[in-house]
């Protein structure tokens, strides 16, 4: 079914607004008004065992609207939230607003709404009409192009082919392709008492994350792809898995110690978004539960590494014109030049911050003294894998994490600041094992990765035999070089893009797993 | 028919829904199989961080989801899944079959393209092959759901107490609490489920579960520690607690204090240096919860064995291919038996899963053999062994994954007491925290809340930021001694699918002693 037009969206936005400016106890209010698709392709090809190709086309559609207000009340200002689904009328406003008064409690945090920042947001239609309008014949064939490009390297492949003597015995190998393609279609309108002209937003993305694997040859790699438009797509994951797990046949085990390593754009990605993001967001921040707790404006990583936050970049999959608060989006540093200089936040954090009488201690600075550092920039309503939800409160949500380097580096001069190594480009389960502010995180290396001899990469690496056991202080003051080459990377069900480089890092800690395996299979 | 929604609307559909599946889906061409399911949860909860209130919400959540199996000369799958409100009400019969058409389409275009690439690609080609599903009974079934305080008739003042108030008990466990938080929820659930075949089957669930996190400060840095709790019933768990003897749950207020007071007092203990080697490690039945979920629940889902996770969650060492796996194996010591059990009293009970097909128990390790996974219908038809109801969805407008219900080690006959009484030097490993575990489960790092060292069978010093580490099959070979401790726990939040789904479940298990590799910080 299609998406619901922009135009409705908007006049429910307007009507709603004006509706609730007539109730004489509301003081501020915000109306969020959003349709959504999300459209998955789950890929499943076994070889040797019976399966569908494309095992899961589906979709989950929502639209509705949601309202933040604040009301008078005679022991203060209570605030409520409410959401009413589908019903994009009065009475549906109506009701939304039952709930948040129904449910409005004294917040002492509270400050107000989103005020208006006198930006303006830069992104103009830069959604994509082919993923709005996408049919479910056109959204099949987006899939099955993605396992007949992995069906054709495999049946192609003269590696193969030796490898199992005959085209018969190919499918003998255990050949897997899985994965998925995420299509979304997101539409809003926003209102407020504060910025009461009807902001609107349409954006569209596509991902894909493709597994590969010869499963008699231990062999492991992927594919994937970040897009707004659909037109970029033509099934090249499903390809580039086939092709890298290939690539990695004849895998070695690696004995356990502390190796210079380099991270490869996925590997780097995990490492950052699970263990590292959670400590550079305002909320964890105000927890006291970040790792960088006082450490604003000193040097906590190597003075190569530069990561910052931008979703308004023209062109980059995650951006998008304003927040779900209804504030243009735009970039924030978090750590240049190795210097701690910033956090995410949206406008209630930053607003609660700045207020926080353990703000400095907190920060390390006076949060006055950094407000547009930690500006509500990321305030997104995020959830089902994705989406811009009219049920969900504002949550702090990355857009595109860019992480650049101090001094350019090819991905050979990468390599060679290794000298002798590995090269990890897989990993999963990463986690933060001792909690997000002891900075331990473990996980194991499932893929895409090689030993590195005289700065090249030499044999793979036997997937799913090595744990890496490490601290996030040690890597990001560890590291040897940053490459320039940055690959646009997604994670498992998140939407947000991290544009990630090769990173070199030395002395990091590997320890050997599973010798048993060798004997089971 | 307009009006809010509510629970008792499924009633009022049932039928139709029920004819919509059974007579106009079955029209469409080449269409196989339908199933839909409907849902209708109303939900009330509150949070509160610091001692203070923070928000409370009462409010309906309404959706479906569409399976069809279709195709001419292959058969394939197509989904659809929506979520809706109070004005699909009047239109109810439209906005599904919308649904179901859209999932036709879906699945004839998807069995359309397979034939296709059966085509090309020759040999690689034949294991593309037509979806099939094993056959279950036809049921029609109403199971109402158990509770003492109709989370209905709480009212949305008393979850804000409940949140301010236990959150005050968590703060008030010392100055070393910087931050702590809360919340606490109760809903009345019902699913409806019908399929092509004629299945009509109508469940209605009570949830309560609250959720604390106490952040701690102390001169070795700090502790955040977080835990739930929760029970398939009404109000009356977070007010006055449960006990059955397996689910040993206090009030939520002392679930709370008892956190924080724990945080701050693991806080103070000096880090874990691990030693070297392995050494002998008793675990207690709060850490084998996660210990099984991990190790022995996730590897015994057979979606992963047969490599429908190769992307994601993970496939399992117990499967390689039809011919090469570990059913009918050692894979442990003869002590360990774990099976999963949706017919027990738990986080993850229910009478039919939603395939439709009947709740049972399933043996994964018996005696140190493993024996049987978790299935649907049609990863059990692949297999050619019964399904054992094991598909659920988190929302109705997902699609059901195959999931650990009550998935637990089995109680042995050992004293826990004469467990660490027997230990010469080791450790005591005690509550869960965070896990990292290898591809397909082979490998695990779980960290602890505590860790105790052991001297001639006494408890010592305590350690934070503790945990084991180890082969999977070498550590569960090296089990020698099991608890008649039995406990179960309720685990909220397991993720799996894309999109992601969190699902709750229980698991469990005794006290259990074994050797592995102590983990500390880094």
């Amino acid at each position: 079914m299609s998406i619901l037009p922009l135009s409705r969206l908007k006049a429910l936005a307007q009507d709603a607004l004006a509706y609730l400016g007539t109730q004489p106890d509301i003081s501020e209010a915000e109306v969020f008004v959003s349709a959504n698709t999300n459209l998955t392709l789950r890929l499943n090809y076994t070889s040797r065992i019976p399966s569908n190709g494309v095992e899961e086309p589906k979709s989950v559609e929502s639209y509705g609207l949601g309202l933040r207000v604040a009301f008078n009340s005679p022991e203060g200002v209570k605030t409520g939230f409410g959401s009413e689904p589908t019903d994009l009328n009065l009475e549906g406003v109506r009701r939304a607003l039952d709930k948040a008064r129904m449910g409005a409690v004294l917040d002492p945090d509270y400050v107000s709404l989103p005020h208006p920042t006198g930006r303006k947001p830069t992104l103009r239609r830069y959604h994509d009409p082919a993923i709005m309008r996408i049919s479910n014949g056109k959204m099949l064939e987006v899939g099955w192009e993605t396992v007949e490009k992995a069906l054709e390297v495999f049946t192609s492949s003269e590696e193969l082919l030796n490898a199992a003597s005959s085209p018969q015995g190919v499918k003998d190998i255990g050949l897997i392709l899985g994965g998925d393609v995420v299509m979304l279609q997101e539409r809003i309108a926003i209102a407020s008492t504060h910025m009461p002209k009807v902001q609107t937003d349409e954006s569209t993305m596509l991902m894909a994350f493709v597994t590969g694997m010869l499963e008699d040859e231990h062999a492991k790699g992927t594919g994937w792809h970040v897009s707004s438009y659909l037109a970029d797509y033509s099934g090249q994951p499903g390809r580039d898995a086939a092709r890298s797990a290939i690539a990695t046949m004849g895998g070695q085990r690696a004995g356990s110690g502390a190796y210079r390593v380099v991270l490869g754009p996925q590997a780097f990605t995990e490492i950052l978004e699970w263990v590292l993001m959670p400590s550079l967001q305002l909320d964890v921040v105000y927890a006291g539960a970040s790792t960088f707790m006082g450490k604003v404006g000193q040097r906590v990583a190597s003075e190569e590494l530069y990561l910052y936050d931008d979703g308004s970049m023209p062109g980059l999959a995650a951006s998008r014109a304003i927040t779900d608060e209804g504030v243009p989006t735009g970039r924030t540093d978090l750590i240049r030049d190795g210097v701690l200089v910033g956090f995410l936040s949206n406008y209630y954090e930053q607003q609660r911050m700045l207020r926080d009488p353990k703000g400095g201690e907190k920060l390390g600075v006076d949060p006055a003294s950094i407000a547009d550092a930690i500006a509500g920039r990321n305030g997104f309503r995020t959830g089902r894998g994705g989406g811009r939800n009219f049920d969900a409160m504002p949550s702090i949500t990355p857009t595109n994490l860019v992480i650049e380097g101090k001094t350019p580096r090819t991905p050979d001069d990468v390599l060679r600041q290794v000298g002798d190594g590995i090269y990890i480009g897989r990993i999963w389960y990463t986690y933060p094992v001792n909690g997000i502010a002891a900075g331990d995180f473990s996980g194991t290396i499932v893929g895409d990765s090689y030993f590195i001899k005289d700065g090249r990469i030499a044999a793979p690496i036997k997937p799913n035999t090595l744990r890496m056991n490490e601290n996030i202080h040690n890597v990001l003051n560890n590291i040897l070089a940053v490459g320039s080459e940055r690959t646009r990377t997604v994670r498992w069900s998140s939407d947000q893009v991290t544009w990630a480089p090769e990173v070199a890092v030395d002395d990091f800690h590997l320890d050997e797993i599973a010798g048993y395996m060798e004997d089971v299979y | 028919m307009s009006g809010t929604v509510d629970i008792e609307f499924l009633e009022k559909v049932r039928s139709q829904i029920g004819a919509l599946v059974t007579e106009d889906a079955r029209k469409l061409p080449s269409l196989r199989y339908c199933d839909v399911r409907m849902q209708v949860k109303e939900e009330k909860g509150a949070a509160a961080e610091n001692g203070v209130e923070k928000m409370s919400a009462e409010d309906y959540t309404f959706d479906f989801g569409v399976r069809v199996i279709a195709g001419a000369k292959a058969s394939a799958p197509g989904y659809y899944g929506r979520l809706l409100g109070n004005a699909d009400v009047d239109n109810i019969a439209q906005v599904v079959m919308e649904g179901i058409k859209e999932a036709h389409q879906r699945a004839v275009a998807n069995a359309r393209m397979k034939v296709r690439a059966r085509g090309r690609f020759g040999s690689l080609g034949d294991a593309l092959y037509d979806t099939q599903l094993a056959p279950v009974s036809i049921v029609e079934d109403s199971v109402p759901a158990t509770y003492e305080q109709d989370p209905r008739e709480v009212s949305l003042e008393e979850t804000v107490r409940m949140a301010v108030d236990s959150c005050r008990a968590a703060q008030g466990a010392g100055d070393q609490v910087v931050y702590s938080a809360t919340s606490a929820s109760t809903f009345l659930l019902r699913e409806l489920f019908c399929s092509s075949e004629g299945s009509i089957i109508d469940q209605t669930f009570a949830q309560t579960e609250g959720f604390v996190i106490a952040i701690c400060n102390s001169e070795y840095g700090t502790m955040e520690i977080y835990d739930f709790t929760g029970h398939q019933r009404g109000w009356e768990i977070l007010t006055r607690g449960y006990d059955n003897g397996t689910i040993t749950l206090p009030n939520f207020e002392v679930f709370c204090r008892n956190l924080a007071a724990d945080g701050v007092e693991v806080a103070n203990a000096p880090p874990l240096k691990a030693p070297e080697k392995e050494c002998v490690v008793v675990t207690d039945p709060h850490f084998n919860t996660l210990l099984v979920h991990e190790v022995v629940g996730h590897p015994s889902e057979l979606d992963r064995a047969l490599k429908y996770e190769t992307s994601y969650a993970g496939r399992s060492w117990f499967f390689r291919d039809m011919q090469d796996n570990q059913m009918g194996k050692q894979v442990a010591s003869p002590l360990v038996t774990a099976y999963s059990d949706p017919t027990m009293e738990g986080f993850g009970s229910f009478k039919y899963d939603h395939d439709g097909t009947p709740a049972r128990r399933a043996y994964h390790i018996r005696s140190g053999t493993f024996e049987e996974f978790l299935n649907n219908r049609q990863t059990a038809a692949i297999l050619g062994v019964p399904p054992n109801g094991s598909a659920r969805a988190t929302e109705a407008n997902l699609i059901p994954l195959i999931r650990m219900t009550n998935t637990v080690f089995e109680a042995g006959q050992q004293d826990p007491q004469s467990i660490i009484g027997e230990v010469e030097e080791g450790y005591y490993v005690s509550g869960h925290r965070v896990p990292s575990v290898a591809e397909s489960r082979e490998n695990f790092r779980i960290t602890a809340v505590k860790v105790y060292e052991i001297k001639n069978g006494q408890l010592g010093q305590l350690y934070r930021d503790g945990g084991i580490t180890s082969d999977s099959r070498d550590y569960f070979m090296s089990i020698d001694a099991v608890g008649s401790d039995f406990k179960m726990y309720p685990i909220p939040n397991c993720g799996k699918g894309q999109p992601m789904q969190a699902k709750r479940m229980s698991n469990g298990g005794p006290t259990m002693r074994g050797v592995a590799k102590l983990t500390g910080r880094g």
